[in-house]
């Protein structure tokens, strides 16, 4: 009897070890850190002088700044472009459904280096985009190397890489939507667009709601795409929270504040996906 | 009792997985029971070659000692470094390269983290070097790094161009004097003077800030960006841009695209580019030349420096002596830094080896121009570049400053902005 009480400990027992090694260590380690200033390794308790300064630094500011314009305007776009190619490839009418979901969704499985490499080298001053803009006589977009374009490069690079993900999870929901309801509004005369906002739209406000905390969380953390297509430039424009943590930590090696950041990054995203849950009202 | 076997046997996997993690000793090379000892090195690019080819060297002597280099990323030796040093130095190997730029940063940050040289006797070697390279070297009077390669500057020039533009680079003599030959250049070839990374790196301004004798701090490390001589220097550099004298190219790659097809006439870079162009731009043997860093006045300094590095031992290392040892040799042995210049293109600065033969030889590649003794009677001029250990942000700040100017920002407004951040992020003064 004595071994049979033992045995489901024995189940637990490597994944809580290794949890508690690769997880829970790191987690209590980066909050002792978090109080701590100093270069390397001459680390000294400092109290709460990290989130005072935090609360100071321009830069971090800046970081904060872009990383909340990038939220607000890339991430309504996607799951809005979302939404519309998944209600589309829905559609009864269309005929090789199959390719259309394929090649909607391949982007979702590049890398996420490889990819905001092929966009830095297509973006380049003389790279293929600009080619193409002054063939059409039109002038060239400084798109890397100008605050605003900056910015609006890493809104369609993103756009391009995420919404095929979610277009596949708004496509899973749609399929537990009555064909009724649709066959009852078009009896009364809803056209396709009202259908798609009165019936699709609320319908889906579930999915919708667990798309945009994923993108949320996404969002606060980016650091792949910025580091590789603009390095954060020019001049912090391109510069996200993610981004600033690394480079406090490994470039300007004070491991103790970039910790800091790393813990208010949390508190942001637990706040932001607290106040989503909040405004969409779940009645549960 | 079947259950109960099951268990243990994923207990058992769970177990030798954790066994398999926790295995990591690092790269530290052990001491044989038969006194033969294998050093353990991280570095990269070209410099792999030169580290192995002087154990070769070594050996001779020494046939007990080997070596393992790992050729890792530039970036990657850093990222590493850092994690092992942070980590309370475990996975290191026995030796290191870091470049000049940084060997304050980690000698600071992590005070204990590399074995101290001077208490080995390094002090010994010192005046062997030029007294830019003994300062960089040194922290806290004490030596931390050998010193191996120097950048000594200089523009590296095509021949066929200035012949078609029929500019003459020996009566270039100031940044102006540039300015007008890159322009009659332009008009007649329609070849930018320059490439540059315009947002993301600075290493033309670099060179002008060392050339005018200051860099980003001073040598009481105070903030230095605002000072006239670095206001000159950007002003500089934007009225080549204004002239539309300035090819962007992306990073290192576009760099060498651009010396490659001949997009532009002149390179600015360290004497190490010497590797680069012989070995990426082949067919152009001969249509090449060098000319020193034209000066911002008549008559002033032309000397400069653009990167460098020297070799750290990290402390607790099982092989300290053996690594000391071998260092000390490659670095104070004229014969092994000539290998590394003439192999790897990896320009020395050990003062006896200037004496060597190859520093009088013409240079074919080089259209039979004497570079190496151009760039060895440069070493004596280059003034100290005081990097700090908050050199990181530094370079940060005065990117952002560059990428302020050529966005429209006026320069002398740009750097003031950069000091300003700067003197924030690191609680440094600002000079006057």
């Amino acid at each position: 009897m004595k071994q049979k009480a033992l045995i489901p400990y024995m189940f637990v027992g490597p994944a809580v070890i290794l949890f508690s090694i690769f997880m829970a260590y790191p987690i209590i380690y980066s909050l002792i850190l978090s109080f701590q200033s100093g270069q390397g390794s001459n680390l000294e308790f400092t109290g709460f002088d990290n989130f005072q300064r935090l609360m100071s630094d321009a830069i971090f500011i800046t970081a904060l700044k872009n990383t909340f314009i990038l939220l607000i305007v890339q991430v309504p776009i996607m799951i809005f472009l979302a939404l519309i190619i998944a209600s589309l490839l829905n559609s009864a009418l269309l005929k090789f459904k199959g390719l259309f979901r394929v090649s909607f969704f391949l982007p979702a499985v590049t890398s996420l280096v490889a990819y905001s490499i092929i966009f830095s080298i297509m973006l380049m001053n003389d790279g293929v985009i600009n080619q193409v803009i002054s063939a059409v006589g039109l002038d060239r977009i400084p798109w890397l190397s100008d605050p605003f374009w900056a910015k609006a490069s890493l809104v369609i690079a993103m756009t391009w890489r995420w919404v095929g993900y979610n277009m596949v999870i708004f496509l899973a929901g749609l399929q537990n939507i009555p064909e009724e309801l649709y066959e009852a509004a078009s009896m009364d005369g809803a056209s396709r667009i009202k259908q798609f906002f009165h019936i699709t739209i609320p319908s889906l406000k579930p999915v919708i709601l667990f798309t945009t905390i994923l993108s949320t969380i996404g969002t606060l953390q980016l650091f792949d795409e910025p580091f590789v297509l603009t390095n954060g430039g020019p001049s912090d424009a391109t510069l996200t929270i993610g981004m600033y943590l690394y480079q406090t930590g490994f470039r300007f090696y004070d491991f103790g504040y970039a910790s800091t950041i790393a813990y208010v990054i949390v508190i942001l995203i637990a706040v932001m996906t607290f106040i989503q849950f909040k405004v969409t009202g779940d009645q549960e | 009792m079947k259950n109960w076997w099951k268990a243990t046997g994923l207990a058992a996997a769970g177990a030798m997985m954790l066994a398999g993690c926790s295995g990591t000793d690092g790269g530290s090379g052990s001491g044989g029971e038969d006194g033969e000892t294998t050093l353990t090195a991280w570095a990269w690019n070209v410099n792999v070659g030169a580290l192995e080819d002087a154990m070769a060297l070594y050996q001779e002597e020494n046939p007990d000692v080997k070596i393992e280099v790992e050729d890792i990323g530039r970036l990657d030796v850093y990222d590493k470094l850092s994690t092992g040093l942070a980590a309370g130095g475990v996975g290191l190997p026995d030796i290191v390269l870091v470049e000049d730029d940084r060997i304050g940063g980690y000698a600071q940050a992590f005070p204990d983290g590399f074995l101290n040289l001077s208490e080995k006797g390094f002090e010994d070697n010192a005046d062997q070097f030029p007294s830019f390279k003994q300062d960089l070297a040194t922290v806290n009077d004490s030596f931390y790094a050998m010193p191996f390669d120097a950048g000594p500057g200089g523009m590296f020039y095509r021949r066929s161009i200035f012949e078609e533009a029929s500019v003459n680079p020996e009566d270039i003599e100031t940044w102006d004097d540039f300015l007008e030959a890159g322009k009659k250049i332009k008009e007649a070839t329609g070849v930018a003077a320059m490439p540059l990374d315009k947002f993301n790196d600075d290493p033309t301004f670099r060179m002008m800030l060392n050339q005018l004798g200051t860099y980003y701090f001073d040598e009481n490390g105070n903030i230095d960006l605002t000072s006239p001589e670095a206001v000159m220097a950007m002003e500089k550099q934007m009225a080549f841009e204004e002239a539309d004298l300035i090819k962007e190219v992306d990073g290192w790659n576009g760099t060498v695209s651009a010396t490659i097809d001949g997009s532009v006439a002149t390179i600015p870079f360290g004497a190490w580019y010497y590797g680069t162009i012989i070995d990426q731009a082949k067919d152009t043997s001969g249509d090449w030349g060098v000319f020193l860093l034209p000066a911002f006045e008549e008559g002033g300094n032309r000397a400069s420096n653009l990167g460098g590095s020297s070799w750290m031992i990290p402390s607790g290392g099982d092989n300290e002596d053996a690594a000391y040892d071998f260092l000390e040799f490659f670095s104070t042995s004229p014969e092994a830094q000539v290998i590394a210049m003439e192999d790897y293109g990896l320009f020395p600065s050990l003062n006896a080896a200037y004496e060597e033969e190859v520093f009088t030889s013409e240079d074919e590649f080089f259209g039979g121009q004497k570079i190496w003794e151009l760039f060895a009677d440069e070493m004596a001029d280059v003034e100290t570049p005081y990097y700090t250990e908050d050199y990181a942000l530094g370079l940060d700040e005065a990117i952002k400053a560059q990428a302020d100017s050529f966005n429209g920002t006026d320069p002398a407004e740009a750097l003031k902005a950069a000091a300003e951040r700067l003197a924030e992020r690191t609680d440094r003064e600002i000079n006057n």
